[in-house]
């Protein structure tokens, strides 16, 4: 037996299970790409509800490939098609000349709307006009990150009003619900039609004609000629056979607009300029001209982080001190406040105070009782960073105030200081000392985490990143900058976190 | 003015304290001796209430302290009873963010709220006399063992108590430095002051006026001389 032939028969086992694979790869399953998160009416349920997803089976079965839905953060759809995870992007994602290089579009499967939606209650906005007038406040009008709704709004109400980018379209319908922290939502005509004109949002309506009309489109990777041809072949069938109307219909979808359908997927794809239905203006946006929005974000953190460390130090210095001295049934209470702070994530917390809490309150209480404890994302971000954090800093004042030698205590108390004045006069000011620079990184730690606000509708630097991310020309730079930002302000904390360590480690050996 | 009543304390299974009855004259100085391990300093922690006891009572000037499980000392009797009782600790036990001045300060000011300015009045006059006017601004650090305990005496000194008790109070010192603290405490006991003093030094148990020897836990002899 020669040694080539040798190999052959080891490797026999591994061929007998690659074979049947490479056997069915001319039929792999079709890996569609989109975000349940986004919810009704696109996908939803368990990613197996939604006028998309009969789309998706519908096209699958058209193309002779199982369809099999790959669940993604909706702003980073795209990402993560050209990666290879996915084989299309069909989320309501709008058709976008400039992204047609890198993710060329099949024809479009839906025409949209941009519809302005606001709480039943309020008679002040009727129109779009409407928010360009002059208030006392700004408005606040939520919009999908990264959606051309949010692109749309910044550019023609950007100067009137204050756009407020989401991350999810149910929390929008939330925050307009209770009026506190929202006052309008922007919203493509799907989400309008369902949840508000079809009545599942009863304290919402829809006001004003619609605005901006575009396309919903399904995104390829550039080498998939065939495959775009396919779909758009599949496409073509749905409209003609009445398929597509059947599944819109049943979604409270179909409307005139997608009549419109036929004559555009039979037009050249992608439509040549003078043809686009309506365009932004100048959609290009560089560095510089974010440069002031860069700074308020920086601002915005350090004010974050500045505002919730003495609050989370004074908090922790009072909860090690009840651990340390008070009464069993308080020192119980504290060690519970402290594991339970320290054993979730920071993140599942801020929704907490955010939107469960009034959610809560609101519940029980009524709308009255739930205003009291809706406050503004800004104090909601200070608050969740500094009881976050408080349970830290508690650890490092308890490990402070057990360093400092017994002898100190009871020479206070032989004195005759009440053990109040002992903790004050005598204990603290010691353990201070102690935790200057396990506190000083703390403080660095928070400083980075202040990002987590980013989630809450706050815009600092890491919420101006997901703002913007969708720009493929200023991805990487703005990135780059704000990482730059977040090092450079914690790069001299850590230098002083250094110096005031030797210094102290001088102080108690000298 | 002190007077203890068959004071019984365990630590654990240990019994450390096994019924010690003893009194203190105002004006007395009284030495407590015995080997190492005898219960000598946990008698004077006793006394200001460092440490619980399980059996008798403790009376100082009226101030009545309970052992354990029986009637509860209310705080305010707590405070004015540890006002009464200063002490010296082995350690010296000074506050090392404070200044010497500060230290003898920080009884009138905290215990007795005193002003920042009147403390000072009071501490000024007793850093001079433990021979320390000169270190007022020094933090403990800077000072020789000898000095910080010098200043720990003068910080006990400033609430004016009653009775002072010494625990040991020369033991963490070399020969020298204990010297000048055995002469500061003489001084004291030629003044009058009431002090009760844990030692191992013979040249101090001969001047006191009465010597507690005790072993194991038990009072075995009270010689006055």
């Amino acid at each position: 037996m020669n040694a080539a032939f040798r190999w052959l028969h080891q490797l026999a086992p591994f061929l007998i299970f690659v074979m049947p694979l490479t056997a069915f790869g001319q039929d792999p399953p079709l890996r569609w790409g989109g975000d349940k998160a986004g919810g009704a009416p696109f996908i939803y349920g368990n990613g197996d509800v939604g006028f998309e997803v009969e789309l998706a089976n519908y096209l699958g079965k058209k193309i002779g490939r199982k369809p099999e839905f790959k669940q993604c953060d909706w702003d980073t759809i795209p990402d993560t098609l050209k990666l290879g995870h996915i084989d299309i992007a069909l989320n309501g994602l709008e058709f976008l000349p400039e992204r047609e290089n890198e993710f060329p579009s099949t024809i479009p499967y839906f025409i949209y709307t941009l519809r302005l939606i606001v709480n039943v209650s309020d008679e002040s906005i009727r129109s779009w006009e409407d928010l360009k007038k002059p208030r006392k406040k700004k408005l606040r009008v939520g919009v999908l990150r990264g959606s051309f709704a949010q692109r749309y709004m910044e550019e023609k109400f950007g100067n009137d009003v204050e756009v407020i980018p989401t991350k999810e379209v149910d929390e929008t319908f939330l925050l307009v619900e209770e009026r506190e922290r929202m006052d309008a939502t922007v919203q493509d005509s799907p989400a309008a039609a369902y949840y508000v004109q079809g009545g599942r949002r009863p304290k919402l309506k829809v006001v004003a004609p619609p605005a901006h009309t575009g396309f919903y489109v399904i995104l390829t990777n550039p080498k998939d000629v065939e495959l775009r041809k396919q779909l758009n072949e599949a496409l073509k069938e749905a409209m003609a056979s009445g398929e597509l109307q059947r599944i819109y219909e049943k979604y409270g979808l179909w409307d005139s607009d997608q009549e419109r359908l036929a004559y555009h997927q039979i037009r050249p794809w992608p439509p040549v300029e003078g043809e686009k239905v309506e365009a932004l203006g100048d959609t290009g946006i560089s560095l510089s001209d974010l440069a002031r929005k860069i700074a308020w974000a920086a601002w915005m953190t350090i004010k974050l982080a500045c505002c919730a460390m003495p609050l989370a130090i004074l908090l922790g210095m009072l909860v090690a001190i009840g651990r340390m001295y008070g009464p069993w049934p308080l020192r119980v209470m504290l060690t519970a406040y402290v594991e339970v702070l320290r054993g979730t994530p920071i993140l599942l917390q801020m929704y907490v105070w955010f939107a469960l809490i009034p959610n809560l309150i609101r519940a029980i209480g009524g709308d009255e009782l739930a205003s009291w404890f809706t406050a503004a994302p800004f104090y909601v971000g200070i608050f969740g960073l500094a009881i976050n954090y408080s349970a830290a800093e508690a650890e490092n004042y308890r490990a402070g105030l057990q360093a400092i030698p017994k002898g100190q205590m009871e020479a206070a108390l032989a004195l005759g200081m009440s053990p109040m004045t002992a903790i004050r006069r005598i204990m603290l000011p010691q353990a201070i000392r102690i935790v200057i620079p396990p506190v000083t990184n703390d403080f660095i730690a928070l400083f980075k985490d202040t990002s987590i606000c980013s989630m809450i509708l706050i815009t600092e630097l890491t919420g101006l990143y997901y703002q913007y991310k969708w720009n493929r020309e200023i991805v990487l730079e703005l990135a780059l900058t704000i990482g730059l930002i977040y090092l450079f302000i914690s790069y001299p904390l850590s230098l002083l976190a250094l110096r005031l360590e030797k210094r102290l480690a001088r102080g108690t050996h000298a | 003015m002190i007077a203890v009543t068959e004071l019984r304390k365990k630590r654990g299974e240990n019994t450390v304290l096994d019924g010690i009855s003893l009194t203190v004259r105002k004006g007395e100085v009284a030495a407590i001796v015995g080997p190492s391990g005898g219960g000598k300093s946990t008698l004077i922690r006793c006394l200001n209430a460092l440490e619980p006891f399980q059996g008798g009572h403790i009376d100082v000037d009226g101030l009545k302290l309970h052992a354990e499980g029986g009637e509860k000392t209310p705080k305010a009797t707590l405070l004015a009873l540890r006002r009464k009782v200063g002490m010296v600790f082995q350690q010296f036990n000074l506050f090392p963010h404070m200044t010497a001045l500060e230290n003898v300060m920080s009884g009138p000011r905290f215990s007795l709220g005193v002003s920042r300015a009147e403390a000072e009045k009071i501490a000024r006059p007793l850093l001079e006399k433990v021979g320390l006017a000169q270190k007022a601004d020094s933090k403990p650090d800077q000072l020789s063992g000898g000095q910080q305990q010098r200043v720990a005496i003068a910080r006990a000194l400033a609430v004016s108590p009653s009775v002072i008790l010494f625990d040991e109070p020369t033991s963490a010192l070399d020969p020298q430095m204990a010297a000048e603290v055995m002469a500061v405490i003489l001084d004291l006991a030629k003044e009058g002051q009431t002090m009760v003093v844990v030692t191992h030094s013979t040249e101090f148990t001969k001047r006191a006026h009465t010597v507690h020897t005790l072993e194991r836990g038990k009072l075995i002899s009270s010689v006055s001389i």
